[in-house]
């Protein structure tokens, strides 16, 4: 996987997190993962179709979306209920509408889906053919990870 | 002790959401985001303004602004939403009332979509990330627009 695809969602992620957060966010070392991967357990989901065509996961555990959510509204959450999930839901568009401006600026030509929402235990997430990079972005709010499998349409 | 005069109340603004005359400017916020209503609901009526309605699309948007007309001053519009978008909710509704005052709610790279919001008739827009700032400058202006 070309690593232009990749930079742009660091920075996006980066920025908007740092800027809808307030906190210190700390970037950790990328990984490759070709196999099946598990998803720790509320993860935002947003296709990319076109020129490159996957989906870019954001992924992080029920308490960290939480918290996350509990930031971003100013008020504390007690569970994962609509208004958490709409929370996170607008976070992944922010950060994939600031990463996709850059992949256009770049020349790159795609579409994007909605982001849907899934939560739950024990899930995993298997990409056919394209391998997984993952991006772990560290907080005092706990770790996302940006899981982004694209490729060049062949 | 009189407090009044001895400690002028130089921190006293009036809020930007109300009118000189005390009554609130009103406004309707259309977005299909939970998350986002609330938040512009909340930069709002901490300045004063009246929440009249919400709607969850473009569809709702427009009814709802049909019902409130002429009770309602402002509304604030999302692009990218379900059954109807805001830009041709904006286009009807200015198709109802030329001088419906509407600020447009947008992700990043919907460049073409403001531009033809803007030309359409739209005052004004905001980028998300929406922040207290910018939402109260982008409103308040295009009320007195």
């Amino acid at each position: 996987m070309r690593v232009e695809y990749i930079n742009p969602f660091v920075e996006a992620a980066y920025n908007v997190l740092s800027e809808v957060l307030g906190v210190e966010i700390k970037r950790g070392n990328l990984y490759l993962k070709s196999a099946t991967k598990s998803v720790m357990g509320v993860a935002a989901i947003v296709g990319l179709a076109g020129e490159v065509e996957g989906r870019v996961l954001f992924d992080m555990s029920k308490v960290t979306a939480i918290k996350i959510a509990s930031a971003m509204n100013m008020e504390e959450l007690k569970e994962f209920d609509d208004l958490a999930k709409a929370t996170i839901t607008e976070l992944a568009n922010m950060i994939t509408a600031q990463a996709v401006t850059k992949l256009h600026d770049l020349g790159f030509r795609f579409d994007l889906t909605p982001p849907a929402l899934i939560s739950g235990d024990n899930m995993e997430v298997s990409d056919q053919e394209v391998e997984a990079l993952i991006v772990p972005m560290e907080s005092e709010l706990g770790n996302i990870e940006i899981n982004v499998a694209v490729r060049e349409r062949g | 002790m009189k407090t009044k005069v001895d400690f002028p109340t130089i921190n006293e603004r009036p809020p930007e959401g109300t009118r000189p005359d005390g009554s609130p400017f009103r406004v309707l916020i259309v977005d299909d985001s939970m998350f986002v209503t609330k938040q512009i609901g909340q930069i709002l009526t901490s300045e004063g303004f009246d929440v009249v309605g919400t709607a969850g699309d473009g569809e709702e948007g427009l009814e709802k602004y049909k019902q409130l007309f002429p009770n309602v001053d402002l509304v604030t519009m999302d692009i990218t939403m379900p059954k109807m978008d805001g830009v041709t909710a904006l286009e009807k509704i200015i198709q109802f009332d030329k001088n419906a005052k509407v600020v447009m709610i947008s992700a990043l790279g919907k460049q073409d979509l403001v531009k033809k919001s803007l030309l359409l008739g739209a005052k004004n827009y905001i980028v998300k990330p929406l922040d207290r700032k910018k939402v109260l400058e982008r409103v308040v202006h295009s009320l007195q627009s």
